[in-house]
């Protein structure tokens, strides 16, 4: 996949795929993010994809049936997907909306992440 | 409640603050960046901030979905004895909502691609939450949330 194809950059972290989401997420941008993701993991053949929220400051009910889609998607091609650093206030109003982020494993930090994708 | 669903639907645009219209897609990231701003500048908390913003995601993403154009109109309102409120309106001349009990409902959709958590979940969110909807003539959604001391 070549640079311009990519909504978001990725870093290869070993078998992980690290996606430090840095920009807004609106609809268009969510969607080809997941097309972008599918593509890398097939392409790179990575155990896992990380994605760092860290930046993030709306997720609404639309980008979480996106993200989740992808995370169902994404283990189909046998392969792993945690969300870390989901801001407090994000998480408030995700919990309050009663939204679940389903098909995730959910991090705290990379740390966290990393130690979550190599356990057994 | 028809009454209602035109006055509504006719509210001068004059007396908001500001008034996105809701035409393509990007201006749904327009309408919540608005807010959230708005809302910052009343002092809100982030975590208020944050649920203002998502409100106005779910209805201006709504209004795109489902009657393709319409306006986001958000203010204050100075309560006695209380801090700030801000009132989002989300207006539409869409096809309106035969039975708003059911679209509240946790899950209900009309859309193949979304969880229908939309409506419900802003009202959660929100201090006061109203759905006025008329089959044929449009729908209007008001919201408001009240600045907390913290
Ligand atoms: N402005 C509107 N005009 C007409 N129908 C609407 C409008 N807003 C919502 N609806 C109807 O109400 C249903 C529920 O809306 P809600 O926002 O709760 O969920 P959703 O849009 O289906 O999914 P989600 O918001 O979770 O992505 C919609 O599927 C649609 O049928
Ligand atoms: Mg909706």
């Amino acid at each position: 996949m070549t640079f311009k194809e990519k909504v978001v950059p990725t870093i290869r972290v070993a078998d992980c795929l690290l996606v430090p989401i840095q920009i807004d997420l609106d609809d268009k941008t969510v969607e080809q993010l997941q097309a972008q993701l599918l593509a890398e993991i097939q392409e790179q053949r990575v155990r896992a994809v990380i994605l760092d929220v860290r930046m993030v400051e709306v997720i609404d009910s639309y980008i979480s049936y996106t993200l989740s889609e992808t995370a169902a998607m994404a283990r189909l091609m046998g392969c792993r997907t945690v969300i870390c650093g989901i801001r407090p206030p994000v998480a408030l109003t995700l919990a309050q909306m009663g939204i679940e982020l389903q098909g995730f494993l959910v991090a705290r930090d990379l740390e966290h992440a990393l130690a979550l994708v190599w356990s057994p | 409640m028809a009454r209602k669903a035109k006055e509504l639907l006719d509210i001068p645009a004059d007396d908001f603050e500001m008034v996105v219209r809701i035409v393509r897609e990007e201006d749904i990231a327009v309408a919540r960046q608005m807010a959230k701003q708005l809302a910052q500048g009343l002092g809100f908390s982030l975590a208020d901030v944050t649920k203002v913003a998502t409100a106005v995601s779910e209805l201006a993403r709504n209004i795109y979905r489902y009657a393709q154009t319409g306006k986001i109109m958000i203010r204050k309102r100075l309560e006695e004895n209380g801090g700030p409120t801000i009132q989002v309106v989300a207006v539409d001349r869409g096809p309106g909502i035969e039975d708003v009990d059911l679209v509240l409902t946790r899950g209900y959709t009309t859309y193949e691609r979304s969880l229908g958590i939309g409506l419900s979940g802003i009202r959660r969110l929100m201090d006061f939450f109203e759905v006025v909807s008329e089959v044929g003539t449009g729908t209007a959604v008001v919201v408001e949330k009240r600045r907390r001391k913290f």
